[in-house]
């Protein structure tokens, strides 16, 4: 049981000059499961590997239960990690990978075999003990891997995008079960992927990178709600939010026929900051059909039975911007037609430069 | 009826596919044999066909320094053999040279590959100086460490013992084996130190990240993760290293000249052949013993090899 804070931590690798990891702040509670998110290259496995002591921490510090474990080795950090290709013991069976980090902890042999079958009954592998890696299924291979960290009941999990190699839908299984086990143990754990479903659906909290640098981090509802900045905005969400460069006319942002009016902060703001231009954020949940509004024509039907996504080419100053709009699934609505919609939810305003315009 | 039409169509189509099949196998089968076919022809003249004379001579009383016609006399060279004091001592010297030389080479060699498989500035120069013994030849070496290195009068060992106040030693005279097993480490351990090195940097760094967390130690993680994946590549050493060891012969005749201790099996039947004892017939037959035995013990320990790889994986 353990908290996990990064202060101000930072890793520039040797030979490059940006951090990839960039003055990290973040607070973990206990037994919390919190997900770091973030595009390809954004630091995520580094700020992960950091943790883990797998990684140099050039400057800040780390603590787990308030202890500084910044220049400290792995060994010393009673923590365990699943890697993205698992990293299993290649020449030893499934009941030797699971028990290894207690065997070099000194448990005697009997109370090993107990705890590995132990957690391979919670995992269903008990009739795979004897095998080894390679005579194993992608899946096996993730569940042995999991089985390794929970053997030893560590402060802290760490997992690397421990899903990644799994066919979509075994992920989806995976990282239900992976939820619940988390919860079940109670144990605190830092889970990197890239999958932004993955962690709006698993994480307590979510903290998104991108470029190093920590942009925001919150429980999924508010990073759907509210997003700190545009790169959240974008990344959050599936299918994307619309995010289009508007300009703003008496207190309105006008895109294509459609006046939306800023908030009264928001309008503050701009004056503010004198813009005359701004990106106007909609989830195409939060927009619908109706019969004025901004209208265009139906470009691409993207047909989900339930519901459709219909791209709406809409034409506003000198460029044409795809917008896209959910729809019922009942309703027709075919390439080509002319459309119009509406807001039907909440908006979003955003400087160029991608701060939110609403205040913190 | 519709369907009885279609099965049918079907076979004859199926048919017509298999020859096609068949054809373009046999063809790549050809591109396949073609290009190692002069190779193969021409292993088989400079091995099989001398092979088969020595066989051949083997059946015979051969010897060039008596005008006697070569008269055919069986199995009679074979029957001297058991009887054969010299021969039996070369065979232990031979056993003994091989096993020491591979023995030492792959642990001075896993040493170097230890040493090499981390990073440090002028690496790759290290590990060039590291390879040159291996780039010399045998007959070089072998003159090298004579000279050089064991010489009572102007060896380095000598002047460094007697620096400390011993006796100079003529090493190469008082240990023969021992002289001739160090020059065969010397030369043989870069060998072993690349392809344990291959060995470790084919390992996937993730696993050996995975036992740090885990807890383990440098020497635990050796013993326990990097060892049990090396162990092919030690086999592989091991193997290729006694392939070339069992016949060495450059060595011995610069270093010792053949003394009995240093005299192995190769340098003995040369020694009764061309070396003087001009006993062509006699040579021959223990080469065939040699070969034979050779090809028992090696099929006997690629067997136990493959066999502990199988285990492992
Ligand atoms: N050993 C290294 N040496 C130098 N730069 C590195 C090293 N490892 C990673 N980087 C750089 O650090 C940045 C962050 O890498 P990191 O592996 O943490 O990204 P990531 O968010 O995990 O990406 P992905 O989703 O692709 O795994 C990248 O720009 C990468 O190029
Ligand atoms: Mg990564």
């Amino acid at each position: 049981m353990a908290e996990v804070r990064y202060e101000a931590a930072s890793r520039i690798y040797p030979g490059t000059e940006i951090p990839a990891v960039n003055a990290l702040d973040l607070d973990i509670a206990d037994g919390e499961l919190l997900v770091l998110v973030g595009p390809s290259g954004s630091g995520k496995s580094t700020a992960l590997r950091m943790l883990a002591g797998l990684e140099t921490v050039n400057k800040g510090s780390i603590f787990i239960n308030d202890v500084d474990v910044t220049l400290k080795p792995p060994q010393d950090r009673d923590i365990a990690m699943v890697f993205q290709n698992y990293a299993l013991y290649p020449s030893m069976t499934v009941a030797e990978n699971m028990g290894f980090a207690l065997k070099q902890a000194g448990v005697s042999k009997e109370q090993r075999r107990a705890q590995v079958v132990e957690a391979a009954r919670i995992l269903d592998l008990e009739p795979y003990l004897d095998r080894k890696p390679k005579n194993l299924s992608g899946g096996q291979r993730q569940r042995v891997a999991m089985g390794r960290a929970i053997v030893r009941s560590p402060q802290v999990f760490l997992m690397d995008e421990p899903l990644s190699n799994l066919d979509a839908k075994l992920r989806v299984q995976t990282r239900t079960e992976l939820a619940d086990l988390q919860a079940r143990l109670g144990v605190t754990m830092v889970y990197v992927t890239h999958d932004q479903v993955e962690a709006m659906t698993m994480g307590h909290r979510v903290a998104v990178l991108k470029d190093g640098l920590l942009q925001q981090v919150d429980t999924p509802r508010e990073l759907y709600r509210r997003p700190a900045n545009l790169f959240v905005a974008g990344f959050i969400g599936s299918p994307a939010m619309n995010l289009i460069t508007v300009p703003v006319v008496d207190g309105a942002a006008q895109l294509g026929g459609l006046s939306v009016p800023l908030p009264d902060d928001v309008r503050a703001e701009v004056a503010r900051r004198g813009l005359d231009e701004i990106i106007f954020g909609a989830r195409p949940e939060h927009l619908a059909l109706a019969d004025v509004g901004a209208s265009g024509e139906v470009a691409v039907v993207e047909e989900l039975g339930s519901e459709a996504y219909i791209h709406v080419r809409v034409v506003h100053g000198q460029e044409t911007e795809d917008v896209v709009v959910r729809v019922g699934g009942e309703t027709a609505v075919k390439r080509g037609d002319q459309v119009s919609f509406g807001i039907a939810g909440a908006t979003h305003f955003f400087d160029p430069g991608g701060d939110r315009l609403d205040g913190e | 009826m519709s369907s009885a039409i279609t099965e049918h169509r079907d076979e004859t189509e199926h048919a017509d596919h298999a020859d096609e099949v068949r054809r373009l196998e046999r063809r790549e089968g050809w591109n396949r044999r073609l290009p190692i076919l002069p190779a193969l022809i021409f292993t088989i003249v400079v091995t099989q066909i001398p092979f088969l004379f020595t066989l051949f001579y083997s059946l015979t009383d051969w010897r060039i320094d008596t005008p006697e016609p070569r008269e055919f006399i069986g199995f009679e060279n074979y029957g001297a053999l058991p009887d054969d004091k010299f021969f039996r001592d070369a065979a232990w010297v031979s056993v003994q040279m091989t096993v020491l030389a591979v023995l030492l080479s792959l642990i001075v060699g896993t040493a170097l590959a230890i040493l090499l498989d981390r990073k440090f500035f002028g690496q790759g120069f290290v590990r060039t100086l590291l390879i040159t013994p291996f780039l010399v030849m045998p007959v070089v070496a072998g003159f090298l460490w004579k000279s050089q290195m064991f010489s009572a009068t102007f060896g380095v060992l000598n002047w460094v013992l007697e620096l400390f106040g011993f006796e100079s030693i003529e090493f190469a005279t008082k240990y023969p084996l021992a002289s001739v097993v160090v020059v065969l480490v010397w030369q043989w351990s870069p060998f072993m130190m690349l392809i344990v090195l291959a060995g470790l940097q084919g390992q996937d760094t993730s696993v050996l990240e995975a036992a740090r967390v885990d807890g383990a130690t440098t020497v635990g993680i050796f013993r326990q993760i990097t060892f049990p994946q090396l162990r092919p590549y030690l086999e592989l050493g091991t193997l290729l290293g006694a392939i070339y060891l069992i016949q060495v012969y450059d060595h011995i005749d610069v270093i010792t000249g053949g003394s009995p201790d240093s005299k192995n099996l190769p340098f003995y039947i040369a020694q009764r052949s061309i070396g003087g004892g001009n006993r062509f017939g006699l040579a021959s037959s223990y080469s065939i013993v040699v070969v034979i035995a050779s090809i028992i013990i090696a099929n006997i320990g690629l067997r136990v090899l493959s066999g502990l790889l199988e285990d492992d994986s």
